[in-house]
């Protein structure tokens, strides 16, 4: 189908943009990369009247890593932006990872990161490794600013806690406390240029005396929101990690997701892969972080 | 062998690359003309029912509609490529009483834009009747099921059979037998160019038609059969075609509709298919039921082979019926077979027509028995190329009651792809979790079987020349991106000895271009319009070698030779005149009368099948995740005998081109289906490797000189499409244990196969 018609506006400030998108309230849709919402307004699932675009709000476009502030990334950051930035590959590889691997390099210089959590596509690649970093959603609308831990950003397939008349202003997350490793898998039938059937985050950080001081596991595609696992990360957190733990940690992950059977892959197969991805990046951030201890 | 003009085996680059990288190519839906009219189709969202009502009123009061057309208004000529038996032609443009599959076209409209199209076919009612419907050959065919179409019973449209040789003795008496099924499925050509036609109505009743097509001739026919008009009142004309791999070789329901209704309103009319119209209703690769058994003598000698097969062909026969011979062709063809027996059967279901696509009906015949020659290796401890190398067949055999093979680079193909994949060595010095799998092939080019019913010359070819040096070749061969735009020049300036910038190309145009051609199917459009091309160049250069010889004053001993522009007396090169004043001499000889000249081709005394043979083997080498189940193709090896290539690199683009569909086949293409509906329409659900998928490959051509090809050349566009399935479910075995008899091998099966999924 071709694209109905609608107004696209252009702000140059974020206080524009506010305004703007109060104004035609549910008749708006803010756009930034438009690489998930444009496909949608072309199949008729979206109809809306007004496009306000991000792409020339200057307070938007920024990424940046301190060992102070941790990583910022702005609302209008790209994927490929974020990926490239300095100090993400190093202290966060599995978002590095994601950015640079998911959807296609033509999608990964227009769409963002804001923009892959806003769509809160179950399979949302960025998702599971900026959850085992604790990252926050700090949003502004006509009401003001507030923040929202990512883990309760969710609120089901396609949908958030993020009001209509609101913006993501950054994407936050605190400098990972060393020696740390994490890691983020996916698994789909193509090798590159595919959605994701099944990703796995996983992050361990230790204490002086080789024992998991922190560890976090995240899964995409195969729960309705990507979502972390507590029960999972807590039978290794406290202990001395060996292959027993890790595996029980894994199946503890692969145990808490619920897949569904779909095009992509049977849930059978989805949940066992959760299992397999879990150790492997368990293995591997454990590996990274007693490296780092050395 | 023989020694070539220069220009024959150059990479001469792609003539129509650059127009086509910068945009500037014209595409059928890039054409707009003046009054233009948007068509819509209504399909039949049930997969089996009877039409009961249709109301189109709605529709017609639509403001900016022109027009709405259902079957009754039509001629109702039905139609299919099989008109050399006319019971096979089982399609109608528009249903009349029933429809047999999801998508199966019920209406047309025309209207002013797509979007005033789009609402009025939403506002056509259809009452229907719905009715049990069939989804797999093995229902098709059981008794009491419900038929798909009245006059074939037992729902089989075509049955096939071959057999010759002591079948049931050999088995009798073989050293080792076995006896498998196979399963292989329907994947997509997914050409890059969806569907898309535009139809203007000309003077006197007559209808221009540049559709998406790889045989204008065929639809030229068919169209003004099903229209009811003579044959020459169609033009199908010249346009870029974004690829067809089988899936464009038909009258489709749009021509018919959009020419239909610009002769009706006067306008002209165009259809565009969506990617997900294309994906869901388009025509689709044979899924097959495949029973093959084989046996071996002691020796390893290939005695005999049973093979049945159950074609699933969709609601209509499409180029089925061709699938089915050629399947029981292609079950004897590379391996010498002294007993075959083939029962090859045509099975309606109620889904998408299957058609013609790449390697038709080979790609699955072949994963059946190349798979079988590897278990029988391993069993009978013989190395897999070994066993090959035993059967395989050489220059001079004959395929009973289908043809002699003129040249074989068989066993050297097997020799080369065993050295250059390292096979003896890695498979001495095996990895766990790493496996290397062989596969072989042979396939046509072109076929000879006339079931079009031609009444005229396969291929024709009409070169004209100026006295600026230039030439000017007419033909009717359609480049639909697999390259004739370039090696029909290269033939045509290598044997005139012109540079290839000098010869222009007016082709695809069925006023315009000599009677006739085929279309680009079955690999036939390098030798087939190749030697129609040297045909009439050699008229040319008899028309002006007299000129040299006049002004020369030569012997009757002397030869001429065509290089450079110029024609030169091969004995003493200094008499020697340009092209264009050879040209010019002769044309004040014939007092003014323009140097043309005819060629045409049609393989007369070459069997049933096809006049030459291609040759070849591949190796695949894998490395599977035990706990992923996935595979990854580390490299692919391939050696071939394509007889002499005309332009290499047109070769190694259609090998890329062939790993890249093998690879699709083999792993991540399948159609996930429901009740007849298919439900993944878009290409993020329907995965085709993309580029970044890629393996490496290295490959090797084994040249050998086809006496029927032009130049020596014969096959290579869908030969190597063949061998990837089941050198990859080889390799797949060789470093799992687990042997794929139904593709594709995704990841699941292979854990399942693994014990490792619950």
């Amino acid at each position: 189908m071709s694209l109905a018609h609608f107004e696209v506006h252009q702000p140059t400030s974020l206080a524009q943009a506010l305004d703007l998108l109060s104004a035609h309230r549910a008749d708006a849709r803010v756009l930034c990369g438009g690489t998930d919402l444009v496909p949608k307004l072309k199949a008729g699932v979206i109809a809306i009247g007004h496009l306000i675009s991000l792409k020339r709000v200057p307070e938007l476009d920024h990424v940046s890593f301190s060992p102070d502030q941790g990583l910022v990334i702005g609302g209008a950051a790209r994927l490929s932006d974020v990926a490239e930035a300095p100090g993400v590959a190093e202290n966060y590889p599995g978002l590095a990872h994601a950015c640079s691997v998911m959807a296609t390099t033509q999608i990964r210089h227009m769409g963002t990161v804001a923009g892959n959590i806003a769509n809160a596509a179950p399979s949302g690649d960025t998702a599971a490794p900026l959850l085992v970093h604790d990252a926050v959603i700090n949003v502004v609308g006509p009401g003001g600013r507030r923040s929202i831990p990512l883990a309760d950003f969710f609120a089901g397939p396609g949908a958030s806690v993020l009001d209509s008349l609101e913006i993501i202003e950054t994407i936050t997350a605190p400098a990972p406390q060393k020696p740390c490793g994490s890691q983020y898998l996916r698994l789909s039938a193509r090798s590159l240029v595919d959605i994701a059937a099944v990703g796995v985050a996983a992050l361990i950080a230790l204490d002086g005396a080789g024992r998991v001081n922190r560890c976090r596991l995240a899964m995409a595609a195969v729960a309705p929101t990507p979502r972390r696992c507590p029960e999972a990360e807590a039978l290794l957190e406290g202990k001395t990690p060996d292959a027993g733990l890790i595996a029980a940690a894994a199946q503890a992950l692969s145990a808490a997701s619920c897949p569904i059977d779909d095009v992509r892959s049977s849930a059978a197969y989805r949940q066992q892969m959760v299992g397999v991805l879990a150790r492997r990046a368990l293995e591997h951030s454990l590996k990274l972080a007693q490296g780092g201890a050395q | 062998m023989k020694t070539n003009p220069k220009l024959i085996g150059q990479s001469v680059p792609r003539l129509d690359a650059p127009q086509k990288v910068t945009g500037q190519a014209i595409y059928t839906d890039d054409i707009k003309l003046p009054g233009m009219l948007y068509c819509k189709m209504l399909t039949s969202p049930l997969p089996h029912a009877r039409i009961k009502r249709i109301d189109v009123s709605k529709a017609r009061a639509l403001p900016g509609v022109k027009d709405v057309i259902i079957g009754e208004d039509t001629p109702k000529v039905k139609y299919g490529n099989w008109r050399l038996v006319p019971e096979s032609q089982d399609e109608l443009p528009l249903a009349v009483d029933k429809v047999r599959f999801v998508g199966d076209e019920v209406a047309a409209v025309a209207a002013l834009d797509p979007e005033i199209a789009e609402k009025a076919i939403s506002l056509i009612e259809v009452e229907y009747e719905e009715l049990p419907a069939l989804y797999t050959v093995e229902d098709s065919i059981a008794d009491g099921a419900p038929l798909i179409h009245e006059e074939s019973k037992g729902n089989v449209s075509l049955v096939r059979k071959i057999n010759y040789g002591d079948v049931d003795g050999s088995f009798a008496s073989a050293h080792y037998v076995r006896e498998d099924t196979f399963r292989v499925h329907a994947v997509q050509h997914a050409y890059m160019e969806p569907c898309a036609s535009i139809a203007a109505p000309d003077e006197g009743g007559r209808v221009t038609l540049w559709t998406s097509t790889q045989t204008p001739y065929i639809v030229q026919c068919l169209l003004a059969s099903t229209l009811g008009i003579p044959e020459n009142h169609v033009r199908v004309m010249k346009v870029a075609v974004g690829g067809g791999f089988g899936g464009k070789m038909e009258l489709r329901p749009w021509e018919f509709c959009c020419a239909f209704m610009a002769l009706r309103t006067g306008r002209p009319v165009k259809f565009l298919w969506s990617r997900k119209e294309d994906l869901s209703f388009g025509r689709r690769r044979h899924g097959m039921t495949l029973y093959s058994k084989i046996a071996f003598a002691k020796d390893g000698k290939l005695i005999a082979k049973d093979f049945q097969v159950l074609l699933d062909g969709g609601a209509y026969n499409a180029m089925g019926p061709t699938a089915t011979f050629l399947c029981g062709t292609f079950g004897n063809m590379a391996y010498r077979l002294p007993a075959y027996r083939y029962f090859g059967r045509h099975v309606y279901t109620n889904k998408p027509p299957a058609s013609a696509m790449r390697g038709f009906g080979a790609p699955q015949a072949y994963f059946a028995m190349e798979s079988q020659f590897s278990m029988a290796a391993e069993e009978m401890g013989f190395d897999p190329i070994d066993l090959r190398i035993i059967n395989a067949m050489e220059e001079g055999d004959v395929i009973p009651e289908v043809a002699t093979v003129s040249t074989c680079g068989f066993k050297e193909s097997l020799e080369k792809v065993r050295e250059l994949s390292g096979w003896d060595e890695k498979r001495k010095n095996r990895q766990p979790g790493h496996g290397l799998g062989i596969s072989a092939y042979s396939f046509i080019s072109g076929g000879v079987f006339n079931w079009f019913n031609t009444k005229y010359n396969f291929s024709a070819a009409e070169v004209r020349v100026y006295d600026d040096g230039t030439a000017h070749l007419f033909s009717m061969a359609c480049d639909i991106g697999q390259g004739p735009d370039t090696v029909l020049r290269q033939i045509l300036a290598a044997d005139l000895g012109l540079s290839i910038d000098k010869v222009r190309l007016t082709a695809m145009d069925t006023a315009q271009t000599p009677k006739a051609d085929l279309g680009s199917w079955g690999s036939r459009v390098t030798l087939m319009n190749g030697n129609a091309i040297l045909e009439a160049t050699k008229k040319i250069k008899e028309m002006l070698i007299p000129v040299l010889f006049a002004e020369f004053d030569l012997n009757q001993i002397q030869d001429l030779a065509f290089e450079d522009d110029h024609i030169f007396v091969k004995s003493n090169p200094k008499k020697r005149m340009s092209f264009a004043q050879a040209v010019y001499k002769a044309l004040r000889g014939r007092r003014g009368e323009p140097l043309v000249a005819q060629g045409y081709y049609t393989p007369r005394n070459k069997g049933l099948v096809s006049p030459a043979f291609s040759f070849g083997a591949q190796v695949a080498e894998v490395t599977v995740d035990q706990d992923t189940g996935l595979v990854k193709v580390d490299k692919i090896y391939t050696a071939h005998d394509c007889g002499v290539p005309i332009n290499k690199k047109a070769v190694e683009g259609q090998l890329e081109g062939a790993i890249q569909m093998g690879l699709g086949y083999t792993l991540s293409e399948q159609f996930v289906m429901k009740d007849g509906r298919t439900l993944n329409s878009t290409f993020l659900d329907y995965k085709v490797p993309t580029a970044l998928d890629m393996p490496p490959s290295e490959s090797v051509e084994v040249e050998t000189y086809e006496p029927e090809g032009p130049f020596g050349a014969k096959e290579a566009g869908e030969g190597l499409a063949i061998p990837t399935a089941a050198a990859i479910g080889h390799a797949v075995y060789e470093a799992t244990g687990y042997r794929c008899k139904d593709l594709p091998i995704t990841p699941e099966k292979v854990l399942r196969g693994l014990g490792k999924l619950k």
